[in-house]
């Protein structure tokens, strides 16, 4: 018996043997052509042009972690197999991480939200500027930058994200196109030009400064022609974007008018309409295709009876002020525009022999709703997951997705493979706990 | 030596994945030979492989087997050139056989407790894919009682009732971030219970080549009362209630078998086995929750399983009067039509080798070993529903050991 027991013990110390064997060795191998090579173009050194959307600018503001998280950063992450050297961005200290300050959202009751402002840890050197950063710099992405404006030296004194890139000497007297240029790079990213329609549709409709107007179509043309060719005059590679829909984003498709009508109704059943002042100063009675800016939920406006006890936005002498609402003509004509500067995009790429994101027709996809590995992704404000809470930036989960258009373009245009992003590993909104 | 093994058991509980969800792994000496073997009056095993065969067999006996399995699995998503593995834990489908009946007459009892169904994946929590799933731990263990009656020196029946204790354990992340950015996590936990039967026939000619015709009902096995968690943040409890409970049904499908034994010399049997697994029931896995909210609704998932098949062809050698070697080779069909692949069943075509010894140390006491391996094709496909994106490749390793004791 004896010896029976020492047999069993050397069998099963061979099998247990046999598994560490196994757990250690001939692992399923899967083969891929992913991260191989970069085809015809040259990642060495690639810089980002664009404005907030390009910055990691998130929930209103500019702050570390969407910074980390802007889609430049993460492609850049990818070239980064392919030939791509570093990339380096502007980022604030870890003790400044809040940067401009942000929203967050602080609390959810019934589906309502409530969004506070993060203030402390700021990055602010007085009331109204920011701290300087000073070294290279390769997300060149300003939020708030504009193609028009791109060209205005002055802008760089009434921009704060732009301020404080420049030295003091070139605060006011270099223009963001010059501030881009002679930085030796091999491959660019260029998206510009959402400002020139959004900047108007989302003061609704209503231009009363530079940063609100309507690029004249010609002018972007122009313009967008000129970023290019600075960028392309080493006969560099790059990739350009266009330009979304401004009806794609939740910050024009949250506060329907069903949604204040609902609303109205559930405290007087007897309300009827919506009235809106529009942009020719008339007043009528709402419909779906008048689309309220997402700031009014908060605004404390609605309802609210005026000095002749009329209700706020359900009265026609009463209603929605025209900064509130892109109503249809509106709408109209963005789309119009966006239209323009997107054919202007996309010719100019062609013939330049550029990579094209076509960021118009994803997001569009993404407004109807996309499921992408495990996650359902849609322009919902704040259930969505791919934008943020000021209803027009991306989450780092939208960055993600953005930033695999970018790296799906540029591998079909210039044969290169650089690895696809794990959406997975990039946050939605964060809730309250 | 033994505490590493026990602990090993206990820290992993947990099962592994065959076709679909079938395991492989139910006798010791037909592992060796591929999983065939339905045709052979070999040993108590065929409680299992072919109640007809059961009171052919010439002597009372018990014996217990495990098969310490690894299942190693990888993933890379689309685009990627990361390749993402399941962590190393080892599943121990088992096998416990008794045959008994009374010298010389015509009829036996047996019993088997075997493990036919079962899946173990455990991604990890940060892998590309958890949204769909991160860890999955099934098990089926089947309890048979069983009646075998030689109706005439060449024909024998059989048949037993099944009972299946069914045990699931599911996670997976929710795309919803707490304020430090992690993702929620969803558990659904629960056992149940199902009932079926398993009954064979076996034909000896009179040129000793046998037949076998067995068929394995299908088992529908319910879970009751089944405990679902949902950890996410407080600002969303109130659509994922604390102290859910929810309902499912795992079909677990029904298997018919074709074998043939053929003697090629006194020494050498050579089996060949052709089964249908009736996988199509398996059409979708459906939660239904006690509380339902609007972001909780009641789930049903297409799977869509066709059926499956498999062919598998086995050797046996007696090289000695002690010592009996084995081989074998198969391949399987799988029942998962593209765009229905999951990471709980990240199934394709395979091919199966195994090779196996046994020795006889007394004319009661036997020791058999066996190695199963199987090579599950690369498949790359999207997830209809999920959306996951990506290819699966993977292998599985299970060498396995039994006891027997004969009288």
């Amino acid at each position: 018996m004896v010896g029976e027991h020492r047999m069993k013990k050397y069998i099963i110390n061979y099998f247990i043997a046999a598994i560490v064997l196994f757990a250690a060795s001939c692992k399923p191998e899967i083969e891929t052509l992913a991260g191989k090579t970069a085809g015809q173009a040259n990642f060495s050194k690639y810089i980002a042009v664009g404005n907030s959307l390009t910055s990691g600018f998130a929930d209103g503001g500019l702050y570390l972690e969407g910074q980390k998280a802007a889609y430049p950063n993460l492609v850049a992450a990818k070239m980064a197999t392919v030939g791509g050297g570093s990339f380096t961005s502007p980022f604030f200290t870890d003790a400044q991480a809040n940067g401009s300050g942000y929203l967050t959202l602080s609390a959810l009751v019934n589906g309502t939200p409530t969004l506070s402002n993060v203030t402390t840890n700021l990055a602010y050197r007085d009331a109204t500027h920011l701290a300087k950063y000073s070294g290279e710099i390769q997300n060149l992405g300003v939020p708030g930058m504009r193609v028009d404006l791109a060209f205005a030296a002055p802008y760089g004194a009434a921009n704060p994200y732009l301020e404080r890139l420049l030295t003091d000497g070139q605060v006011g007297t270099v223009s963001y196109f010059q501030y881009i240029q002679g930085r030796n790079h091999t491959f660019f990213s260029l998206w510009l030009g959402n400002n020139d329609a959004l900047g108007y549709a989302t003061n609704g409709g209503v231009t009363t400064d530079a940063t609100n107007v309507l690029t004249d179509k010609s002018t972007f043309a122009l313009l967008y022609t000129n970023l290019v060719s600075v960028l392309t005059a080493g006969g560099q590679k790059g990739i350009v974007a266009t330009i979304p829909d401004v009806t794609a984003i939740p910050y024009f498709n949250t506060v329907t008018v069903a949604a204040l009508l609902n609303a109205a109704k559930a405290i007087n059943p007897a309300a009827a309409a919506i009235y809106i002042q529009t942009g020719n100063g008339s007043v009528r009675v709402a419909t779906s295709e008048d689309l309220i800016r997402l700031p009014f939920q908060s605004s404390g406006l609605f309802g609210v009876p005026d000095a002749n006890k009329l209700p706020y936005g359900l009265h026609p002498l009463n209603p929605i002020a025209n900064n509130w609402v892109l109503d249809k003509d509106e709408v109209i004509k963005v789309k119009d525009y966006v239209d323009s500067y997107n054919s202007t995009i996309k010719s100019l790429a062609t013939s330049k022999g550029l990579a094209i994101a076509d960021t118009y027709a994803y997001l569009n996809q993404i407004k109807t709703g996309l499921v992408i590995q495990g996650i359902s992704i849609n322009s919902s404000f704040i259930s969505g997951g791919a934008f943020s809470l000021d209803g027009v930036h991306l989450t780092p989960r939208g960055n993600a997705v953005i930033g695999n258009v970018f790296i799906d373009a540029i591998n079909s245009k210039y044969g290169s493979t650089i690895p696809a992003i794990d959406v997975t590993q990039y946050r939605g909104v964060k809730f309250p706990n | 030596m033994k505490k590493i093994l026990l602990s090993l058991f206990i820290s992993a509980p947990l099962w592994v994945l065959g076709q679909g969800f079938q395991v492989n792994l139910q006798g010791q000496k037909q592992i060796g030979m591929a999983g065939a073997g339905s045709a052979l009056a070999l040993d108590e095993a065929s409680v299992f492989f072919n109640p007809g065969a059961v009171s052919f067999l010439e002597k009372n006996s018990i014996s217990a087997g495990v098969n310490p399995l690894l299942f190693k699995s990888a993933f890379q998503q689309k685009g990627s050139n990361i390749t993402e593995n399941v962590q190393n834990k080892i599943a121990p489908p088992f096998e416990f056989y008794a045959v008994w009946g009374p010298k010389s007459n015509k009829w036996k009892l047996g019993l088997g407790v075997y493990t036919p169904f079962g899946g173990l994946v455990d991604w990890g929590e940060t892998w590309s894919g958890r949204y769909s799933l991160t860890s999955l731990n099934l098990k089926a263990i089947y309890f048979q009682p069983t009646l075998s009656v030689k109706i005439t020196d060449q024909i024998g029946i059989g048949a037993g009732f099944v009972y299946n204790y069914g045990d699931v354990n599911l996670q997976k992340a929710l795309p919803v971030n707490f304020p430090d950015g992690r993702s929620g996590k969803a558990t659904l936990e629960g056992t149940g219970s199902g009932y079926g039967w398993n009954a064979g026939l076996y034909i000896k000619t009179l040129s000793n080549i046998t037949f076998a015709l067995v068929h394995k009902s299908k088992v529908i096995t319910k879970l009751d009362g089944g405990t679902a968690t949902f950890d996410v943040p407080n600002s969303l409890r109130s659509s994922f209630p604390a102290g859910n409970t929810f309902t499912a049904q795992l079909p677990l499908p029904a298997t018919t078998t074709l074998g043939i034994g053929i003697p090629l010399s006194k020494k050498t049997l050579l089996a060949f086995d052709a089964s249908l697994v009736q996988w199509h029931i398996y059409q979708n896995l459906s939660f239904d929750y006690a509380t339902n909210t609007s972001a909780l609704a009641d789930t049903k998932s297409a799977r869509n399983y066709r059926d499956g098949s498999s062919f598998k062809l086995g050797i046996n050698h007696q090289a000695t009067d002690k010592l009996a070697l084995r081989a074998g080779v198969g391949y399987a069909l799988s029942p998962v039509e593209d765009g229905y692949v999951t990471p709980e069943a990240p199934d394709a075509d395979r091919y199966i080798l195994s090779a196996g010894a046994g020795y006889s140390f007394t004319s009661k006491f036997e020791v058999n070993a066996s190695m199963f391996f199987e090579d599950v094709k690369s498949r790359t496909q999207k997830n209809i529903e999920s959306g996951l994106d990506g290819t699966f490749k993977t292998l599985v390793y299970a060498p396995g050991i039994s006891l027997t004791y004969k009288w």
